[in-house]
């Protein structure tokens, strides 16, 4: 299996505090692949690390071959890597044919975009996302008066519009109810697979990780502590000491 | 997580705007249009003189909310480019022999150079950093046109005959910057429209977002602040056939305010309430300064009103009549809310 993103000893040190501490982890094409571990296990901030919003210490990371170490925001998402944001990260007063509009065009060079309008095909292509995500009928409702399910269907959307080969996903259905929560799984496993994506999120409902990943990766106090097929980490005896022991 | 909260039915979409909808600014501006037309002929010469000021800041206004409104960016500095558009036709015809035209033509080009070199730096800072930086720009430039006597005249200006003869009455000058004002106003419409203007409005609401999204906000704003330059400098070059010259007061910072106030009071979030800004501020100040000595005291008292009754401006109230919005939630930038 060919790898898509590579990344090696990654490292982010915040003053004394090493957030994450020398990651190796490899992201196969066409995979969906989960990191989960507790609450400051460092997933966000290895996210972060990724999608260019901050710069790591040290290590590198591969995507397809090309070294994004250290590029700006923009330039990662130009090279095909795409992140949907933990907060909700939205344009509140935008609706949301705007904001999907906003998306699609925000791939274009900047002096391509004083002569370009909103084209019949770029709203073709927005009322496709925003239907495969369940926000058709909210086409022109904005942003802000979303429900908060439907907030974070839009935050997948507008990373989606950026036509990525990778999506990152940080902890997509967080805050949702159980309810919402399959509606947004299913949508995006059924995207994943439909358009040929690699998918690379970071969950805390076990139940979804293991129901949906093809690989997992457990990270702990910055650390990957386990890697593997899903059903063989869940199997992974350190795991379930460090981990899931708080399960009943 | 209840399950009463799953059960609440999904609200109904805002339907999409009918075609006839879409149709009522279009008739509604091509009346108005009709009408400022027929306006030299129907009101007194400084009603006229009034409507020329009107033309010029109207320009101004909505080249300078491309900024404030449209890209979430508080400019101070505006007036740096419409001192700039002006002194280019006045001190271009003093001391390079060019005629009004080619100095109007000449104007937005270097109003353009001029904010690409300032907003290379201005933009390097936010919000109020960046309304400071402006600001002192625009401080700088007047004290430096202020002090340059030879060259620019200093507190006295520039005031010669450089308005070709035909356009000094009042009607054949007001109609030419009708002319002007229209064209120009049409070229910033479609600005406003394009995907250029969606994304200005998209890092207004959520810089962040924007640039995940694979835009270089830098320089998509250092686009914006070039653009505005150039048109903020057209419209001070329109200013000249109004005023017959330029003064050094044009620079300050009192210049760039007004085109903040007339946004704020048209309403930012509209491309025609800068406009309908420029009116009421011009008309308002007109018939004001009649009856009161302190007419800035009444403006403060307008000001106040629209910001706290409609913070989208007299336009906004046009299109959704009869509802002021006390708490101004939905209008606020999403940074001056306090995060969830």
């Amino acid at each position: 299996m060919t790898e898509l993103l590579t990344i090696r000893g990654l490292t982010r040190d915040f003053g004394g505090f090493r957030a994450v501490d020398g990651v190796d982890l490899d992201v196969a094409q066409g995979a969906i692949h989960s990191v989960i571990g507790p609450n400051g296990a460092g997933k966000s901030t290895l996210f972060s690390l990724i999608t260019g919003e901050r710069r790591p210490t040290a290590g590198t990371v591969r995507f397809d071959g090309r070294d994004l170490t250290g590029l700006a925001p923009h330039a990662v998402t130009r090279a095909g890597l795409a992140k949907a944001f933990q907060t909700t990260s939205i344009f509140p007063r935008l609706t949301v044919g705007e904001s999907v509009c906003a998306a699609l065009a925000a791939r274009n060079a900047q002096l391509r975009l004083l002569r370009s309008r909103t084209k019949a095909g770029i709203r073709a292509e927005a009322e496709t996302i925003c239907g495969a995500l369940g926000l058709a009928e909210h086409i022109h409702r904005a942003g802000s008066a979303l429900s908060h399910g439907d907030q974070r269907a839009l935050e997948v959307a507008l990373a989606l519009a950026t036509a990525p080969r990778l999506l990152l996903l940080d902890e997509p259905t967080a805050g949702m109810s159980p309810f919402e929560t399959k509606r947004v799984v299913d949508q995006i496993t059924g995207l994943a697979r439909e358009r040929g994506l690699t998918v690379l999120f970071s969950e805390h409902d076990l139940d979804t990780v293991f129901s949906i990943s093809d690989e997992v990766t457990v990270m702990h106090q910055g650390r990957v502590l386990a890697h593997g097929p899903a059903a063989e980490v869940r199997a992974n005896d350190e795991v379930m000491a460090v981990y899931l022991g708080s399960e009943p | 997580m209840t399950v009463l909260e799953e059960k609440i039915p999904p609200a109904t979409a805002r339907p999409a705007p009918r075609p006839a909808a879409r149709l009522l600014p279009l008739l509604a501006g091509a009346a108005a249009l009709a009408l400022l037309a027929a306006a030299p002929y129907l009101v007194t010469v400084s009603a006229i003189l009034s409507l020329e000021q009107v033309a010029a800041f109207a320009v101004f206004a909505v080249a300078a909310n491309l900024l404030i409104g449209q890209a979430g960016l508080v400019s101070f500095g505006q007036g740096v480019f419409f001192g700039l558009g002006a002194y280019t036709v006045t001190l271009g015809w003093e001391h390079a022999g060019l005629s009004f035209w080619e100095g109007f033509a000449l104007a937005p080009v270097l109003g353009a150079a001029a904010a690409a070199l300032i907003g290379l730096v201005a933009l390097r800072a936010r919000t109020l950093y960046f309304a400071l930086i402006t600001l002192a720009f625009s401080q700088l430039f007047y004290q430096l046109v202020e002090q340059n006597t030879g060259f620019t005249g200093g507190a006295n200006g520039v005031f010669a005959p450089v308005v070709p003869a035909w356009m000094e009455s009042p009607v054949e000058g007001y109609l030419t910057l009708l002319g002007i004002a229209v064209a120009a106003l049409l070229a910033l419409w479609w600005l406003y429209r394009s995907d250029f203007g969606l994304l200005l409005r998209a890092s207004r609401e959520n810089r962040a977002r924007v640039q995940a999204l694979g835009t270089n906000v830098y320089r998509l704003h250092l686009l914006a602040f070039t653009v505005s330059g150039a048109f903020c400098s057209l419209a001070g070059a329109m200013f000249v056939v109004y005023n017959q010259g330029s003064n050094a007061e044009l620079f300050d910072w009192t210049t760039s305010g007004q085109a903040v106030l007339m946004s704020v009071i048209g309403g930012m979030y509209t491309f025609a309430g800068p406009v309908v800004g420029a009116f009421v501020y011009q008309f308002g100040h007109d018939w004001l300064v009649r009856y009161v000595s302190d007419w800035q005291l009444v403006l403060g008292g307008v000001l106040l009103l629209v910001v706290i009754l409609r913070p989208d401006g007299l336009a906004g109230a046009l299109r959704r009549p009869g509802r002021l919005r006390l708490s101004g939630r939905l209008e606020l930038p999403s940074r001056l809310r306090g995060r969830k």
